[in-house]
């Protein structure tokens, strides 16, 4: 592989990995209040988590393009803090953060569904508050759904293309992801290296969904 | 009872035949001229326009690839070059239209301080916008020009390149590159961005807007009175009114 | 003890439950069918749920007032809960299990020591095992042992033979027995079988549709019969 391709995989992998990373905390708390509390509003905000995966991905990127770009309406207080987003590797990281975040939550979700409320009602009954609770039952019991969620995560991060193209653009070395280089050697007609870049992607995204399946598949008895 | 039928048929019929549906692919760039002269054309002729706006590279690969095209109206002699050599055109059919200048184009509300081209390579230019340098006319204009001044090197790395011109040009509008070098005729549309330096006819790429007729057009008749429209001197009024230049001799 | 129910009440799925009661007997056995709500009633005991109405106490605390808007969390009211299922925590061992509520800073008395409750209950040679090697018995006693583990001052038991075959019932009910006797800890054991009322509790509330119809004396309810073995007695006719 040549050093081009090791840097566009490495940074592909890195800004995935940032971008799972991002939306882990707060996806994982949101998918418990999911499962396990009511609230008026709870359609509302279920719908809103799973619009990403529904509406077209560029739809999605022009959207943050909107609010994040130096003259929307957060440009003035991204500039207070010195942070430029469009355009660079940190729209690259927003960008699969968002349309992976649907992924994370709904994953997460059925994990802390499974895990049997009357577990969670006996320890608090024994003496345990509600954090030990989630820390020594909830959490060990979800945990393998929960790896797997991010590991779905993370592997649909892998190939965001329609919003990290609006938000980002194509710029070697600073937003050259896997999908945006092969996308753009198909441009330029160079269509036999983009098949190398294509098998790069295919080994990591099979090895990536791979692994999320086996987290999902239950726990032999 | 005879006539009657048939003298209607002659009456509708021609206006049958004559009511075509032309896909004109035409470069992004030329957009707001044809918007306009497309309703008079229609009305004209009785004739269907629809337009396929895009980067020049794009709408070429796609005519290569079959898309069903019926005039190619390129930013670029090399796009129809290109077609020529693929035997896709009707060479009698050919010639160049029209020609347009580079501007670099700075925000209007307090943008980036240039009124040099020299001055895309100082700090306050952090993003220049282009169109793709490799594949898309404005892109490949405004890159030849920087290499001709010796500033490519310097701005290389801050370019963002861009689908077409009219996205290269909503990039600055967008604030989210601090210039971007797009046509004459582009900056003259938007009050978002003032021109920060127009780039002198004479000291500029030679840019040339190229039009044919497909040899696969649907109706090659129609195809061919539409081209020829676009040549008229009424048509060429509006193309003038929007900035365009006519073509080099 | 006495726990005191005051005036509680909480919808459920087809009645309300409305319970006004005051326990202070050794054992007492919440009796009736199925559905009547007995369940509800230790949920809301242990602070598992929120009454809408009414107040809970027990001895001089109060456990929760709808009215006040008091409402002490489980894991400070010191009562332990036995569910209908087990609810053995599957990822942790057996000792891990039944040490989970010793962590409490709450004096634990004497005989509540860890040698003692796995003898009583003969589980101390489980202790490495993971719960999904018990069988149905086994289960039961260390969830008993769990639960008195934890020193609570009350423990609630949610029919815990009903999952259990004959013979099976039959070997636990010794253990049960031993509940009583070793441990000075008042239970309130909820069932819907006659002789498991007679065989270990003091006092009996009779619930039916969300409502307590009678309370007294296990030996004044309950009377012999042939099959099963007793039967409750028929209500007195009311007094003029």
């Amino acid at each position: 592989m040549s050093p081009e391709i090791w840097q566009i995989t490495a940074f592909t992998l890195g800004v995935a990995a940032a971008g799972t990373g991002l939306i882990l905390p707060f996806g994982v708390a949101l998918a418990w209040l999911l499962a396990r509390r009511d609230w008026r509003g709870k359609s509302l905000v279920e719908t809103l988590v799973a619009l990403p995966l529904v509406i077209p991905p560029v739809a999605t990127g022009l959207i943050l393009l909107k609010l994040l770009g130096r003259r929307g309406p957060l440009g003035p207080f991204l500039d207070s803090l010195g942070w430029e987003i469009v355009f660079t590797w940190r729209a690259v990281v927003i960008a699969t953060a968002v349309m992976s975040f649907p992924l994370l939550v709904r994953t997460a979700r059925v994990a802390f569904e499974q895990v049997n409320p009357r577990l969670e009602q006996v320890a608090r009954t024994l003496g345990a508050g509600p954090w030990r609770v989630f820390l020594t039952i909830t959490l060990p019991l979800a945990g393998r759904g929960l790896v797997a969620g991010a590991v779905l995560a993370f592997a649909r991060a892998l190939g965001e293309f329609g919003a990290t193209i609006m938000i980002a653009g194509y710029i070697p070395g600073e937003t050259a992801t896997l999908s945006l280089s092969i996308y753009h050697l198909v441009q330029l007609g160079r269509d036999t290296e983009a098949l190398g870049l294509l098998a790069v992607s295919l080994l990591i995204a099979f090895g990536a969904v791979w692994t999320g399946e086996c987290f999902l598949r239950k726990r032999p008895a | 009872m005879h006539l009657l039928p048939r003298l209607l048929l002659c009456l509708i019929l021609p206006g049958l035949l004559a009511a075509a549906e032309l896909n004109v692919f035409a470069a992004a760039s030329l957009s707001d001229a044809l918007k306009e002269l497309a309703p008079r054309y229609e009305a004209k002729s009785g004739d269907k326009l629809r337009f396929n706006l895009a980067g020049s590279n794009a709408l070429a690969r796609q005519i290569k690839e079959g898309a069903p095209a019926d005039v190619f109206f390129s930013a670029d002699e090399a796009k129809m070059d290109d077609l020529a050599k693929a035997g896709l055109i009707l060479a009698d059919t050919r010639r160049t239209l029209l020609s347009n200048t580079l501007v670099i184009v700075v925000h209007a509300d307090g943008g980036a301080a240039v009124s040099t081209p020299d001055d895309l390579a100082t700090p306050a230019v952090r993003r220049l916008a282009l169109a793709e340098t490799q594949t898309v006319p404005a892109g490949i204009y405004a890159r030849e020009y920087l290499l001709k001044l010796g500033l490519w090197p310097q701005v290389a790395a801050k370019v963002v390149a861009l689908e077409n011109v009219r996205a290269t040009l909503a990039a600055v509008e967008a604030g989210n590159a601090d210039a971007g070098i797009v046509y004459r005729t582009d900056a003259l549309i938007s009050p978002k961005v003032r021109i920060a330096f127009a780039v002198p006819a004479a000291e500029g790429p030679a840019i040339a807007y190229p039009i044919a007729v497909l040899k696969d057009a649907g109706s090659g008749e129609a195809a061919r009175r539409f081209a020829d429209f676009l040549a008229s001197s009424e048509a060429r009024t509006v193309f003038l009114k929007y900035g365009f230049l006519p073509a080099a001799r | 003890m006495n726990l005191r129910l005051e005036n509680l009440r909480l919808p459920l799925a087809h009645f309300p439950l409305e319970v006004d009661a005051t326990l202070s007997a050794r054992v007492t056995a919440l009796f009736g069918p199925s559905g009547a709500g007995k369940t509800s009633v230790l949920e809301l005991i242990a602070g598992l749920r929120r009454p809408a109405a009414g107040r809970i106490r027990l001895d001089n605390t109060v456990l929760a007032d709808a009215d006040a808007g008091i409402l002490v969390p489980p894991e400070r009211r010191g009562i332990g809960y036995l569910p209908q299922d087990d609810a053995l925590f599957p990822h942790l061992s057996v000792r891990q299990n039944l040490l989970y509520g010793t962590r409490p800073a709450r004096p634990r008395p004497a005989d509540l020591g860890f040698e003692h409750v796995t003898g009583v209950l003969e589980i101390g040679h489980l202790a490495e095992r993971r719960t999904g090697t018990l069988s149905g018995g086994e289960r039961q006693r260390v969830a008993l042992g769990r639960a008195l583990l934890g020193a609570p001052r009350l423990l609630l038991l949610d029919e815990p033979l009903a999952r259990l075959d004959g013979p099976l019932k039959e070997r636990l009910l010794p253990y049960l027995r031993r509940l009583r006797e070793e441990f000075a800890i008042p239970i309130v054991y909820v069932t819907h079988a006659p002789d498991e009322v007679v065989a270990l509790c003091d006092e009996v509330l009779v619930m039916e549709t969300g409502r307590v119809r009678r309370q007294g004396a296990v030996a004044d309810l309950f009377a012999p019969s042939a099959q099963p073995r007793y039967e409750l007695r028929p209500e007195p006719p009311p007094a003029f």
